[in-house]
C-alpha cells in the first residue's frame, strides 16, 4: 500500500503545494519547502559533480589501477600509500588497488587538486584568499574561450547573416525583408553608440533603432509569458496525475489539509495592510 | 457611466491573489476538458523536421540534453520527438548532457522511446554518455577528443567497450548536432564552440525565454531551424504525427494567453480612466 | 599581497592567453594542453567550486542555528535536506538488484516465489525461468532495492526455493541515475517538484504584472505591447481561430483613438471611425469574409513576419553589441585591467 512510489507522490504534492502557498502569503509551509530545496540542491549538485568528474577524471588520473607488470619505486609506493589511507577513509570513491576508469597516470593533475583543496580551505575566514587562484584559472580560461566564441559567432557570424542576396532565385518579398532586417540591425546598433550625442539625423536614426528594439522586447515578453505558462501547465499536469485513485487522491487531500492549516495560521497571524 | 468607470478603476486595483486564482482556473480547466485546437507547424519547426529528415540513413547524431525538471514541460517533448524521428529513420544517437539534471531527463526519454517504443539496443543504436561538469569546456573537449572527456558512459561501461563508439574520436566523426537547451550552457555554446568552428549542421529546441537569444543564429543559417518552447514541441509532434504532452498542453496555453491579453487591455483601460479622472480633478 | 593579488592576475593572464591562442596555433603541446588537459582542469575546479558553495551553505545555516538568529528553525530543514541528498549520494548506494542465474532443480517452487515477488502470474514466471535456462543468460529482477537487508531477503527466498541467484549492487557513480535507486527517487520526488514549482510560480507573477504594471505611457511602450500581444496570440492554436476581419476592426478602433488623442475633434474622430468601419465591411463583403485574409491582419501570418523580420533585427543588434562587449571584457580580464574576481 505504501510503496516508495506512493509515498514519493505525496511528498511531491506536499512540496509543490507548499511552494504555491507563497502566492497567498509568505508562510511556514513555503519557508520549510524553500529551505529543503536549498539543502537538497547543495547535496544533489555535490554528489553529481563528485561522481561524474572528481572521482573518475581526477582521482582516476592520480591513482589509476596499476597493471600487473607495473612496479612502483619508493616514491610510487609512498604515493599509493596515500591512496590506501584514502581507501580506508572512504572505500566507495577509492576502491582497492586504484580507480579503474581507463586513464593513465598523469601527475600534472596534482595542480588542479591543490587548487581545488585551496578553494575548499577558503571556507575558513583566515584562508578566504585561497580560492582566488582556482577562480583565477576558471576566469582566465572562460575569457579565452568566450572571446573567440562570441567574436566569431555573435559578431562575424551575425554580420555575415545580415548580407542580403540580390541575385539568384530570390523573391521580392525576401529582398524587402532582408533590407528591413539590415536597417533594423544597423539602427539598433547605432542606438547603443553613446560616444556621439543623439541629436539631429543621428538622433532620428537612433529613434528608428529603438522602435525595432521595442518590437524585439515585446516579442521577448510574449515568449516569456509563453514559457512561464508552459511551466505552470507542467506542474498542474503532475498535480492532476497525483490526484488520481492510484495515488490515493494525494493532491485533493493535501490541498484541503493545507488550506485549512493555512487558514488557521492566517487567523492567528493577521496580515499587515500596507497603505 | 460614472458607476461603470468606478467599477473598472476599482477592478484595476484588485488584490493580485484574485488574478492568481483566475490564472489557476484558466490553466487547469483545459487539462480536464481539452478543446482540441489544431496545431499549425511554423516555418522554423518545419526547418528542424526537414534537416533531420534529410540525414542519410545510419547517420551518427549527437543529442545534447541541457534542461532540468523546471523546464521539462517545454523541452522534454522535443527530446522525445527528436528521438522518435531519429530512431524511425534508423540513425545512431549519442546523448550527452551539459546539465546534471539533463542526465535524468535523457535517461527518462531514452527509456520511453529507445527501450519501450523502438526496442533499440544500448551500445549499438544509442548510448548515454552522461553529464560532465565544465560548461563550454565540455563542448571543447568533445570537439577535440571525446575520450578525454568520457572514459566511461553513464552506466560505468568503458567507452572502448561500446560498439558504436568505434571510429568516433571527436565531433568531426558525427553528422548532426541537436541541442535540447534551457539556458546556459546550451545552444549558444554549441554554436560558438562546435557547429561554427567545425561546420557540422546543427538544430535546436529551446525554452520560449531563450528564443530571441537564439533566433539570429537561425536567420544567419548557423542553426537549421528551431523548436520554440512548448508550441514548437507541439508543432514537431504534429509533424511527426504523434501527439504527446506538448500537444495536450496547448489548449491551456491558448486560453491562458487570451486571458493575459485581456488582463493587459483591461488594466490599461482602468489606467486610462484613472488618469482622465485625476486630470479633471487637478 | 603577492600571493593574494599578483599571482591570481598572472594566472588569468597566462591561462587566458594560452586558451585564446590555442584557437589559432598548431603547436602540438599547446594545442593538446588547451584542448584536453586545460579543459579537464577547468571542469575539476568547477566541481570544487560547487563543493565550496555547499560548504558555505552549511556554514551559514549552522551559524544561524547556533546563534539562534531569526528563522533559525527553518535552517534545520536546510541541513536536513542536505543530509538526505548527501546520504543518497555518498553514504547509501540505494541500488541493489537480484540476478537469477538458474532455476535449479525446483523451477516450480522458484516460479512461485518469483510470482510473489514480481506480481506476475506463476505461468509467466515459469516462462521467464525457461528462457533463462534456454539462453543460459541470467535475468535481473526489475525491482531495485535501497537496502542490503531488503535485497538479501528476496535473494534468500529465491535461493531457498532452489534458484541460483546473485545480488548485484550498482556501481558507485552509476547509482545516481539508476532507475528507481534512492538517489533517483530523491531527484524525482523531492528535487524535481521543488525546482519545477519555483519556476512555475513565475507564471502567476507575470500575469499579475501584465494586469497591474504593464501600462501604455508612450509610443515605444505601445509598440512593445502590440508586438507582445501579436506573438502571444499568433503562436498558439487559438490565434488561427481569430478572424483577420476582427483584427482589422480593432485596428480601425485604435486608429480612431490615436486620431482623437492627436486632434481631439469630434467630427474627425467619428469620421475616421465611420470611414474605417465602412471600408473594412465593404472589403469583407466583397472577399467573402475569409478567416485568413488579408494576410497582414491574420495573427499567425502577422506573427510570423514580426518574429522573422523586425524581431530578429532588434535581437541581432543586441547580440552584436553583447558580442563586442564580451570580447572587450574578456581581453580586459586577460590583460589584468578587470580584476573583479579578486574583489577589486
Amino acid at each position: 500500500m505504501f510503496s516508495a512510489e506512493i509515498v514519493g507522490a505525496w511528498i511531491a504534492v506536499f512540496l509543490t503545494l507548499a511552494i504555491f502557498s507563497y502566492l497567498y502569503r509568505d508562510n511556514p509551509f513555503y519557508k520549510i519547502a524553500e529551505h529543503i530545496f536549498v539543502g537538497v540542491s547543495a547535496g544533489y549538485w555535490a554528489s553529481m559533480f563528485f561522481w561524474t568528474q572528481i572521482q573518475p577524471n581526477l582521482f582516476g588520473r592520480l591513482w589509476p589501477v596499476l597493471h600487473e607488470e607495473q612496479t612502483l619505486g619508493i616514491l610510487g609506493k609512498a604515493w599509493y600509500g596515500i591512496y590506501n589511507f584514502l581507501h580506508l577513509l572512504y572505500r566507495p570513491a577509492f576502491p582497492e588497488g586504484g580507480v579503474a576508469t581507463g586513464h593513465g597516470m598523469q601527475l600534472t593533475y596534482i595542480i588542479p587538486l591543490i587548487l581545488g583543496i585551496m578553494m575548499l580551505l577558503s571556507v575558513f575566514s583566515k584562508f578566504s584568499w585561497f580560492a582566488r587562484w582556482g577562480i583565477a584559472y576558471v576566469v582566465g580560461m572562460a575569457a579565452g574561450l568566450r572571446s573567440y566564441g562570441f567574436l566569431n559567432s555573435n559578431v562575424i557570424g551575425q554580420i555575415k547573416g545580415s548580407v542580403i542576396p540580390l541575385t539568384g532565385d530570390i523573391s521580392t518579398g525576401t529582398i524587402i525583408n532582408g533590407i528591413i532586417l539590415l536597417i533594423g540591425t544597423i539602427t539598433g546598433l547605432m542606438y547603443f553608440y553613446f560616444s556621439k550625442e543623439h541629436k539631429g539625423w543621428f538622433g532620428k536614426i537612433g529613434r528608428i533603432g529603438i522602435y525595432f528594439l521595442m518590437i524585439s522586447f515585446g516579442a521577448s515578453f510574449g515568449f516569456a509569458v509563453m514559457g512561464r505558462i508552459s511551466l505552470l501547465i507542467g506542474r498542474f499536469t503532475d498535480l492532476k496525475a497525483f490526484g488520481g485513485a492510484d495515488y490515493h487522491h494525494a493532491s485533493i487531500w493535501l490541498l484541503v489539509i493545507m488550506v485549512v492549516l493555512l487558514g488557521i495560521w492566517s487567523f492567528f497571524n493577521k496580515e499587515e495592510k500596507t497603505t | 457611466m460614472k458607476k461603470l468607470a468606478d467599477l473598472v478603476i476599482k477592478l484595476g486595483n484588485v488584490d493580485r491573489r484574485w488574478i492568481f486564482i483566475i490564472i489557476a482556473i484558466v490553466v487547469m480547466y483545459p487539462l480536464f476538458k481539452p478543446l482540441g485546437l489544431p496545431i499549425r507547424p511554423t516555418e522554423s519547426s518545419q526547418e528542424v523536421y526537414a534537416a533531420i529528415e534529410a540525414l542519410p540513413e545510419g547517420s551518427k547524431v549527437l543529442l545534447s540534453c541541457e534542461y532540468g525538471p523546471s523546464t521539462k514541460p517545454e523541452i522534454h517533448p522535443m527530446a522525445v520527438g527528436v528521438l522518435r524521428h531519429l530512431f524511425e529513420n534508423g540513425h545512431q544517437v549519442y546523448v550527452t548532457c551539459l546539465w546534471p539534471d539533463g542526465q535524468f531527463m535523457a535517461r527518462e526519454a531514452l527509456e520511453q522511446v529507445a527501450e519501450n517504443e523502438y526496442n533499440r539496443t544500448y551500445g549499438e543504436d544509442y548510448v548515454l554518455l552522461g553529464f560532465r561538469p565544465g560548461n563550454e569546456a565540455v563542448i571543447k573537449g568533445i570537439v577535440s577528443d571525446i575520450r578525454k572527456m568520457y572514459t566511461i558512459d553513464s552506466r560505468g561501461i568503458p567507452i572502448d567497450d561500446i560498439p558504436m563508439m568505434n571510429g568516433v574520436k571527436n565531433i568531426l566523426d558525427l553528422d548532426f548536432i541537436f541541442s535540447a537547451s534551457a539556458g546556459y550552457p546550451g545552444t549558444v555554446e554549441w554554436v560558438q564552440l562546435a557547429a561554427d568552428p567545425t561546420g557540422i549542421p546543427m538544430s535546436t529546441g529551446v525554452t520560449s525565454i531563450q528564443v530571441n537569444e537564439v533566433m539570429p543564429y537561425v536567420d544567419a543559417g548557423q542553426i537549421k531551424g528551431i523548436l520554440a518552447g512548448m508550441p514548437g514541441a507541439a508543432e514537431y509532434e504534429a509533424l511527426l504525427g504523434k501527439t504527446g504532452i506538448a500537444t495536450s498542453g496547448m489548449d491551456a496555453q491558448s486560453i491562458a494567453h487570451i486571458v493575459i491579453v485581456l488582463f493587459i487591455i483591461f488594466g490599461n483601460i482602468a489606467f486610462y480612466l484613472e488618469r482622465q479622472r485625476s486630470k479633471k480633478t487637478f | 599581497m603577492f600571493w593574494k593579488r599578483q599571482i591570481p592576475i598572472a594566472i588569468v593572464a597566462l591561462i587566458g592567453t594560452i586558451t585564446l591562442f590555442g584557437w589559432f596555433t598548431d603547436q602540438p603541446t599547446i594545442k593538446s594542453f588547451v584542448d584536453d588537459d586545460a579543459t579537464q582542469w577547468y571542469d575539476i575546479l568547477a566541481s570544487f567550486a560547487i563543493f565550496l558553495g555547499a560548504l558555505n551553505l552549511l556554514k551559514l545555516q549552522m551559524q544561524k542555528i547556533i546563534k539562534q538568529k531569526s528563522g533559525w528553525q527553518y535552517s534545520i530543514f536546510a541541513i536536513l535536506g542536505f543530509l538526505i541528498a548527501f546520504t543518497a549520494g555518498f553514504l547509501m548506494r540505494g541500488a541493489y538488484t537480484v540476478d537469477i542465474k538458474s532455476a535449479g532443480e525446483t523451477p516450480q517452487a522458484v516460479a512461485q516465489v518469483l510470482a510473489d515477488e514480481t506480481g506476475k502470474t506463476v505461468q509467466e514466471s515459469e516462462i521467464i525461468l525457461g528462457l533463462i535456462e534456454a539462453e543460459n543468460s541470467p535475468m535481473s529482477l526489475e525491482k531495485v532495492h535501497w537496502r542490503g537487508k531488503s535485497v538479501n531477503d528476496v535473494a534468500n527466498k529465491l535461493a531457498n526455493s532452489g534458484a541460483e541467484v546473485e545480488i548485484k549492487p550498482e556501481d558507485w557513480g552509476a547509482h545516481l541515475t539508476k532507475k528507481d535507486s534512492f538517489f533517483n527517487w530523491m531527484f524525482f520526488k523531492i528535487f524535481t517538484p521543488l525546482s519545477a514549482t519555483m519556476f512555475a510560480l513565475l507564471a502567476f507573477l507575470v500575469a499579475s504584472a501584465a494586469y497591474r504594471a504593464f501600462r501604455i505611457r508612450n509610443f515605444e511602450a505601445t509598440l512593445l505591447l502590440v508586438s507582445g500581444i501579436i506573438i502571444m496570440l499568433g503562436r498558439v492554436p487559438i490565434g488561427s481561430k481569430i478572424s483577420s476581419w476582427f483584427v482589422l476592426y480593432i485596428l480601425v478602433l485604435l486608429v480612431t483613438i490615436m486620431v482623437n488623442t492627436w486632434k481631439n475633434s469630434r467630427i474627425l474622430t467619428f469620421g475616421t471611425l465611420g470611414i474605417g468601419l465602412l471600408l473594412v465591411t465593404i472589403a469583407g463583403v466583397s472577399m467573402g469574409w475569409p478567416i485568413d485574409k488579408p494576410g497582414f491582419a491574420y495573427l499567425p501570418t502577422l506573427q510570423d513576419w514580426i518574429y522573422l523580420v523586425p524581431n530578429i533585427a532588434g535581437a541581432r543588434a543586441i547580440m552584436i553589441g553583447i558580442g563586442l562587449g564580451v570580447f572587450a571584457t574578456s581581453i580586459r580580464y586577460i590583460f589584468g585591467i578587470e580584476r573583479s574576481y579578486i574583489g577589486e
